[in-house]
């Protein structure tokens, strides 16, 4: 695998590929190279020389860095200045079984955000500005470094979750905000999914700020050592202030949850490390041979995807974001929740039978799907970007 | 003086056809022919630039939009999308061999769901609409430009609009949810729904901001959020436009976000003061509005923070807002702004640069020059928490020579914005206003790579043409 | 915004001001939001900045006004809705005024309109014709459905609507009205024409309520009709001379014994006696006219300004007020109303939507019944929300148009004389 150190050179290596029309295998670090559907490419190239943070603004909420950069690195940089990524971006390492370090580019080309994307927006919300490279070679950017660009059309959203086919990011450039000062989180233990639903709509209902609000089934729970000791299904709502404002939003939530159940508070390190868990999907395991999937779906209908597919699963996102792990056989059954419920699917992790045979995400429309055809011949007019990761023959 | 196409003659020949067909499609009310009704459709909120439309069509429902669009696309005829016609970008300026859709009528709310935080409007709802009809349960819809009250919010997904309290709660794209909009072809596509995120392509995120060249936007699904339990602002005055910059770093850099972070210079506080009488500090060449949420308590002490944080700076005076009316009234100010000036000079062009807020003493300062070089005064708002610049370009429409310099001096600015690592617009959309200066933002290669997405959507350039892109050698728009 | 008059053109005061207020305009589109045929119809047309975009080509031209102008000047309420939200500060009133007398000038209406028109003009400013309209439109009331169709007969039947089944006894409120106990002051009332046959309790009320406050209150006999009613209608020359007729009359007053105010409590006609200022700039009697607009106070004001307090125990009623256009958005009147039926014990609600004309606006229900019936639907709508006892405002057109739904409508005056010891409204249910 070739992992060029320069923009310019991966430029190259693209261009080259262009020209012999080979497909390219595009990845950073590999840690999602499970995730959708497999590619299969005469070449493959790698981001991850391609590191390094170019720079730091703290002041201006802003940092750029280069897409092969280790998530890890960044986050210390920021840390530094009491500053976080607001996207809360999971580590699926575990979850996936490819063990490493994830890069930026890899975070943003999945789009993939963790618990407080109900309240701060997903990973691509934060793409302030991308440089990026298209599948005949030619390097260009989009956005910036301000916070606030509505300058022509905007490649960075459409980059964000493209799975590395429309384009290979070089750079990026994300909005930042301070780290809040302290964490604490209500858990209403014993309720099951319809009513913990109710009470996380509840909780974002309320005026407390609210930025997490999951629910895991018993023996999700008790895989989380510090929620083990409830022996009971758990939900839980975050809350991220200033000190002060923690105690005083826990406690008046707890009040205004009475109806819903008794909470209790969880303090600043345990929540950090529960809500850490949440983010990874740490409360499942996937057992060899078995299936992933990621279904995203109004709030109130999280509860009856868990019912209709029967699978080992949790709820994050107030509802809206269903884990689901088992058999790969239920994938019908996933999809066919998923869509009654006018949400949206994708097979995360499944044994290679079924990556290869199956939709790995919600087919479009036709009339969206021929858009997205003409599409990606301006962004890669030969295919040869991840050819197939994300649908047979695209 | 940007150029407009000249309009084709084939399609202004085929008038009465085109106008038959409109007529079998909206009801008499809904189709504009008559030379003088479609004057006042001639342009937009950057009345500069004119021109009158051959048709205004006013549909009411997807249905007849996307008939109107199969219409036009089976003759050739380009079409405007049009909302308040507030754009400040003339994003809605017509062309004389262009339809004019008026989105106007579709000002219904169709369906709120508290439970799942989400609403669905019609493209024609006013963005303030949409938080007044959630208000009596507590929640908003959180984007606010200062044009709230008039600007709907098919306007705002085509500008990707922003506002004063974006910093923390994000701009349109990071509100919305799903769309339902219609290709040139007349087909009626649905995006994204009232789930987060999308599995495959960012269609949505793509749309937004596409200033109506990709679709036409006929109802938004948004999320609601529940507000705070209260908000309060604070008004500070300083010696300098530097010292207050300086100030604007200092907050930022403690990590404090407030919800909201606005500076006015002095032209900007007495245009506005003179129309809100909101206590605005006549005597300052600088002003903060800083907003922030939470209980009162919350309140107080965030404000103690922020004053603590504002006092090595000297202001000349802090006052903190003592009622919700006067909360209001400081508001009302900051978002009249834009008319305001009006007061003080029979026309203007608002700038919508963004720079780096470290930037903002050197940006003003060169500004100032520039004021002088040109002989046109300029009144500066910023939205200070995320370098979002506006200035106030004041200059006399009656006098040619003094519009040409506002012009030039405006495109100046917006270079200056790009020199120092910004960018041309930051929530206005690029529109007709900014469009040749473009080049100063993206290298040509990378214009032509917009283009031809444009390409994927319209490729025979009917929505929308003549905006974004420079226009010079590029027949798919001139033609 | 940019304009072209001719230096010709600007030799008449009348383009020289609407000039300046079409330079003030900066075409932002605010004000299109506020207006009500905007709400309804959806058209830049009629919205605030379209209509002066017609009238500033219209006035430019120099042409005759041409239907389609007319048809949307017309739809116009004169609300001024649009005035509340301009951050330019323009003045549309003035602009619509002479929009609307351009029209009157140039435009020659169908013989069906001049006929309403000229009738409208001759009977409402006159309480003795309004009388027998009144009573004629009663007695025709049985054979509404032998009207005919179309405009013409929509707006019969509209009037034939309005028309209220049962007239108050005539009651003559000319002359002065002495202070209960020590003067403190002396003020004039504008006893108003149509007001005064359809409710003539509010001007008793309000005479009560100034003098049991100390005030003596003059009803000079030579003044009538304020003009607002054939203003708002373009004609230039019946409006200039009721004006004038007043002016001549409270000048006296002044004059004579003096006046601490001229009091209005038809908010329709303060705003025009506000203007009269305004009105007759450019003519001889314009010191007066000015005097006599900066006297001019809505009665909120003035009960505000010297002070209103109850006698009687709260009434334990729920009152939504309804902020008459003129008074909100003509006179900027907004708090005063409210705060004083508050101190009178009354609970006030505010309907949703409060910005938006109840379609009364002046003649404007009988000549567009349509719109004028849409926008009462809406503001009744919106008043039942709030589930009030009774329908408070400072307008006697409102109060008629807003009539009939149930709710009794009664004049904010009228509330604080009874809970200052007047007698109950007869319109309130015992």
């Amino acid at each position: 695998m070739s992992a060029p150190a320069t923009e310019a050179a991966l430029a190259e290596a693209i261009a080259d590929a262009y020209a012999a029309k080979e497909p390219v295998l595009v990845q950073g670090a590999g840690t999602k190279h499970g995730m959708l559907r497999p590619v299969q490419a005469a070449r493959s190239l790698s981001t991850r020389n391609l590191s390094g943070i170019t720079l730091y603004a703290p002041k201006e909420l802003v940092i750029s860095a280069r897409a092969g950069t280790p998530i890890t690195e960044i986050k210390a940089a920021l840390a530094e200045h009491g500053q976080h990524l607001t996207a809360e971006p999971p580590d699926l390492s575990d979850l996936l079984g490819v063990p490493g370090n994830q890069t930026l580019g890899g975070i943003v080309a999945t789009n993939l955000s963790g618990p407080r994307r109900i309240v701060a927006g997903a990973m691509r919300d934060q793409i302030l500005g991308i440089r990026a490279v298209d599948g005949t070679g030619e390097i260009f950017h989009s956005g910036g470094r301000v916070l606030k660009n509505v300058t022509g059309l905007d490649l960075c959203k459409l980059l964000s979750g493209s799975h590395g086919t429309l384009g290979i990011m070089t750079e990026i450039t994300l909005k930042i905000l301070p780290a809040p000062e302290q964490t604490g989180t209500l858990v209403i233990p014993g309720l099951d999914a319809t009513a913990a639903v109710a009470t996380l709509s509840a909780a974002l209902g309320s005026p407390y700020g609210v930025s997490g609000a999951a629910w895991l089934p018993p023996d999700a729970a008790a895989r989380i050592p510090e929620l083990a000791g409830f022996n009971a299904s758990v939900a839980l709502m975050r809350i991220e202030e200033f000190a002060a404002s923690v105690t005083y939003r826990t406690a008046r939530l707890a009040q205004d949850l009475q109806p819903h159940g008794r909470a209790e508070l969880l303090g600043d390190t345990i929540s950090r490390s529960v809500w850490r868990s949440v983010r990874d999907v740490t409360p499942l395991t996937v057992e060899p041979g078995e299936a992933v999937w990621r279904v995203s779906v109004r709030p109130s209908a999280g509860p009856g995807i868990l019912a209709a597919t029967g699978l080992r699963g949790f709820l994050d996102w107030g509802g809206g974001l269903v884990w689901l792990v088992g058999d790969p056989a239920s994938h019908p059954a996933v999809t066919a929740a998923a869509t009654a419920a006018k949400g949206i699917w994708t097979l995360m992790h499944a044994p290679d039978s079924l990556r290869a045979s199956a939709d790995v995400i919600p087919p479009e429309p036709p009339v969206l799907a021929a858009i997205g055809r003409r599409v990606k011949a301006v962004m890669d007019p030969a295919g040869i970007l991840n050819p197939g990761r994300m649908a047979a023959g695209a | 003086m940007l150029a407009l196409p000249e309009p084709k003659a084939d399609i202004l020949a085929r008038r009465d056809e085109i106008v038959a067909g409109l007529r079998a499609i909206l009801p008499a009310s809904g189709v504009i022919t008559e030379p003088l009704r479609l004057k006042p459709y001639e342009t937009d909120g950057l009345p500069a630039y004119r021109q009158i439309p051959l048709a205004v069509a006013l549909p009411e429902t997807t249905e007849q939009v996307a008939a109107v669009l199969k219409l036009c696309h089976s003759i050739g005829v380009r079409v405007i999308p049009r909302g308040a016609g507030t754009s400040l970008s003339g994003g809605a300026t017509p062309l004389a061999d262009a339809v004019v859709l008026g989105l106007m009528r579709m000002n219904r709310i169709l369906e709120i769901d508290y439970a799942d935080r989400c609403a669905t409007v019609q493209a024609g709802v006013t963005n303030i609409g949409i938080t007044q009809a959630v208000a009596g349960n507590g929640f908003f819809y959180a984007p606010d430009p200062s044009s709230q009250l008039a600007c709907m919010i098919g306007g705002n997904v085509g500008m990707n609009s922003g506002g004063a309290h974006c910093l923390k709660y994000g701009v349109t794209a990071n509100n919305l949810l799903g769309l339902t909009a219609v290709t040139i072809e007349g087909d009626i596509l649905h995006l994204g729904g009232n789930h987060l995120d999308a599995a495959g392509y960012d269609w949505l995120g793509l749309i937004t901001g596409s200033e109506g060249m990709l679709v036409v936007v006929t109802e938004v699904m948004v999320r609601i959020l529940r507000g705070p339990e209260g908000a309060r602002a604070m008004l500070a005055a300083f010696r300098s436009n530097e010292i207050a910059g300086q100030c604007v770093d200092a907050i930022i850099g403690s990590g404090i976000i407030p919800v909201a972070l606005e500076f006015m210079d002095r032209p900007a506080i007495h245009a506005c003061e003179a129309f809100a009488h909101a206590g605005y500090p006549l005597d300052a060449e600088a002003m903060l509005i800083i907003e922030v949420e939470g209980s009162v308590a919350e309140q107080d002490d965030l404000l103690d923070r922020i004053k603590r944080l504002c006092e090595p700076f000297e202001p000349l005076s802090m006052r903190v807002s003592q009622s919700p009316e006067e909360s209001l009234a400081i508001w009302k100010g900051r978002k009249g702004a834009f008319g305001a000036v009006g007061r003080i000079s029979p026309d203007y062009m608002c700038m919508d640069g963004t720079i780096p807020t470290s930037r903002l003493p050197e940006v003003l300062r060169r500004i100032g020059e520039m004021s002088d070089q040109y002989g046109l005064k300029v009144a500066n708002i910023f939205h200070a928490g995320d370098g979002n610049l506006h200035p106030l370009v004041m200059f006399d429409a009656n006098d040619p020579d003094s519009f040409h310099r506002a012009e030039a001096f405006g495109a100046d600015i917006l270079k200056l914005c790009v020199e120092v690592g910004g960018c041309l617009t930051g929530e206005h959309g690029v529109g007709l206003e900014k469009r040749d200066l473009m080049r100063f933002q993206f290298s040509e290669p990378e214009l032509e790579r917009q283009r031809r997405l444009k390409d994927a959507f319209d490729p025979a350039w009917l929505l929308n043409p003549a905006k974004v892109f420079p226009l010079q050698d590029k027949p798919r728009q001139a033609a | 915004m940019q304009t072209s008059f001719t230096a010709e053109q600007l030799r008449d005061p009348d383009i020289q001001s609407s000039n300046k207020i079409l330079r003030t305009c900066v075409h932002c589109g605010m004000c299109t939001a506020t207006c009500p045929t905007f709400v309804l119809l959806g058209d830049e047309l009629d919205s605030p900045r379209g209509r002066i975009y017609l009238m500033q080509d219209m006035l430019e031209s120099g042409r005759p006004a041409t239907a389609e102008v007319v048809t949307h000047i017309d739809r116009c309420l004169s609300c001024l809705s649009c005035m509340t939200t301009c951050p330019s500060g323009v003045n549309y009133m003035h602009l619509i005024d002479h929009g609307r007398r351009y029209v009157e000038e140039t435009y020659t209406r169908p013989w069906h309109e001049r006929l309403l028109r000229n009738t409208l003009v001759r009977v409402l400013p006159s309480p003795s014709r309004m009388r027998w309209a009144l009573t004629a439109a009663r007695l025709a009331k049985p054979f509404r459905a032998l009207l005919p169709g179309g405009v013409f007969g929509s707006r019969l039947r509209a009037m034939l609507d309005l028309a209220p089944t049962h007239l108050p006894p005539r009651q003559v409120v000319n002359g002065v009205h002495r202070a209960d106990g020590t003067r403190r002051g002396r003020v004039a009332l504008l006893a108003g024409c149509a007001q005064q046959v359809l409710a003539p309790s509010i001007n008793a009320a309000t005479i009560r309520l100034l003098t049991r406050l100390g005030y003596d209150v003059v009803v000079p006999p030579s003044a009538g009709c304020c003009g607002a009613l054939t203003h708002h209608m373009g004609q230039h020359d019946p409006a200039m001379a009721a004006a004038r007729t007043n002016i001549a009359a409270w000048s006296a007053e002044m004059a004579g014994e003096g006046l601490d105010a001229i009091l209005i409590n038809t908010s329709g006609c303060g705003t025009t006696v506000k203007d009269y200022g305004f009105m007759f700039r450019d003519e001889p009697e314009q010191a007066q006219a000015a005097q006599i607009s900066a006297l001019a106070a809505d009665i909120s004001q003035f009960l505000s300004r010297i002070g209103y307090a109850p006698t009687r125990d709260p009434a334990g009623l729920t009152v939504a007020y309804h902020a008459a256009c003129s008074l909100q958005h003509g006179q900027s009147v907004t708090a005063e109303p409210k705060t004083l039926l508050r101190k009178a014990g009354f609970t006030v609600v505010e309907p949703a939507e409060g910005h938006l004309c109840c379609g009364s606006a002046g003649t404007y229900n009988l000549l567009q019944p349509e719109i004028a019936g849409r926008l009462r639907e809406r503001k009744l709508d919106n008043i039942r929300r709030t589930t009030p006892d009774l329908i408070a405002a400072g307008n006697i057109g409102c109060l008629t148009q807003l009539a009939g739904a149930g709710l009794p409508t009664i004049h904010t005056v009228e509330l604080l004389d009874w809970m200052a010891g007047g007698p109950r409204p007869a319109a309130l249910p015992a």
